[in-house]
């Protein structure tokens, strides 16, 4: 009588290092998930590779030329330019160094890249005409822009 | 053939009187937010192409949803990949026009209460919509605020069952674009 006892006891011993191992593997779980998955950081698009290398002017001709088919390629995708810079403008927020390729019904139409915070400074330096290399992430071109964000200068 | 369509209106609008006072910016800001019981979800734009023609008060946008940026990584690849589709749908545009433009003097300075009309496009679907907002003319320039509130189901935003409670039905965009006048030998 007094082993079935202790049988029982130990079982639900067993059972309880189960369920209490379940627990803490539940927790540890929704621990790295919210870590690893729900609080991931936003993709460091400074340090990633460029998926495309080309000069400014030839992407916005393939914009103009077939908007589906440059989309397709390079949304989404981390493009390095080369060109002659024609401005920079600032807002109070954003700083944009952009490259004119036309003029249209809303003015100057080119390539629009907003710097990482860290390369306001060194973008506000930039004289127009001078030669320079940036590094972006293509959201699109939205019928007289494309639009890179999250640029970085390469080489100036 | 909507990228034409819409290019031919772009022009319809903006070629419509020869002294039309056209304001324009790259860098308009438009925010959404969206209040649900599980979570706040806040996502900015601020590089939204706008134009208004200050003499017939045609006003148009648009906007690459690729742009809005979110505080969580996660939320921006759901937003782009599962509910927007910005691959497919890569751009949301309004096309309207302010009903009463010709309360505003673009020549004085002032503050004044307006209505806006015209065809909200976004994920493929378009609607007509109407809203009230103020345009804040000073030195010559137009600031542009309006704050309305649109349901994702009107656009055909579907949200999946597991995050229902996760995201609002209904989300607030705020619009805040400072037009300034614009200059063009292109007309």
């Amino acid at each position: 009588m007094a082993e079935t006892e202790i049988n029982k006891n130990r079982t639900m011993a067993t059972w309880l290092k189960i369920v209490f191992s379940l627990f803490i593997t539940g927790i540890i779980a929704a621990v790295l998930v919210y870590v690893f998955i729900y609080n991931k950081p936003h993709p460091d698009y400074e340090k990633l590779d460029a998926a495309y290398t080309l000069a400014a002017a030839d992407l916005y001709n393939a914009f103009t030329l077939n908007k589906t088919v440059s989309g397709n390629t390079y949304n989404g995708k981390v493009i390095a330019l080369t060109g002659k810079l024609s401005k920079v403008e600032a807002t109070d927020s954003i700083m944009v160094c952009v490259f004119v390729f036309n003029k249209g019904m809303f003015g100057d139409e080119g390539v629009r890249c907003t710097m990482l915070p860290k390369y306001r400074e060194q973008a506000r330096k930039l004289q127009p005409g001078s030669d320079v290399k940036l590094k972006g992430y293509c959201t699109g071109f939205n019928d007289t822009d494309l639009i890179l964000e999250k640029c970085s200068i390469i080489k100036l | 053939m909507k990228k034409l369509i819409f290019i031919l209106s772009c022009l319809a609008v903006f070629s419509l009187s020869s002294n039309a006072q056209k304001f324009i910016t790259k860098t308009g800001h438009i925010k959404f937010y969206s209040d649900s019981p599980a979570e706040k979800i806040e996502a900015n734009n601020r590089q939204v192409n706008a134009a208004l023609d200050a003499a017939t008060g045609d006003f148009v946008f648009k906007v690459l949803l690729k742009s809005f940026e979110f505080e969580k990584a996660l939320m921006q690849e759901h937003f782009n990949e599962n509910y927007i589709e910005s691959d497919k749908f890569p751009i949301a545009t309004f096309l309207g026009k302010v009903n009463n433009i010709k309360d505003v003097s673009v020549a004085k300075d002032g503050k004044y209460d307006v209505v806006v009309e015209g065809k909200l496009t976004i994920h493929g679907v378009t609607q007509q919509v109407t809203e009230k907002g103020s345009f804040e003319v000073k030195q010559g320039k137009i600031a542009v605020n309006a704050k309305f509130n649109i349901l994702l189901s009107d656009y055909n935003v579907k949200i999946p069952g597991a995050v229902t409670n996760n995201i609002s039905k209904s989300v607030e965009i705020t619009v805040d674009l400072n037009l300034e006048k614009f200059a063009s030998s292109v007309n």
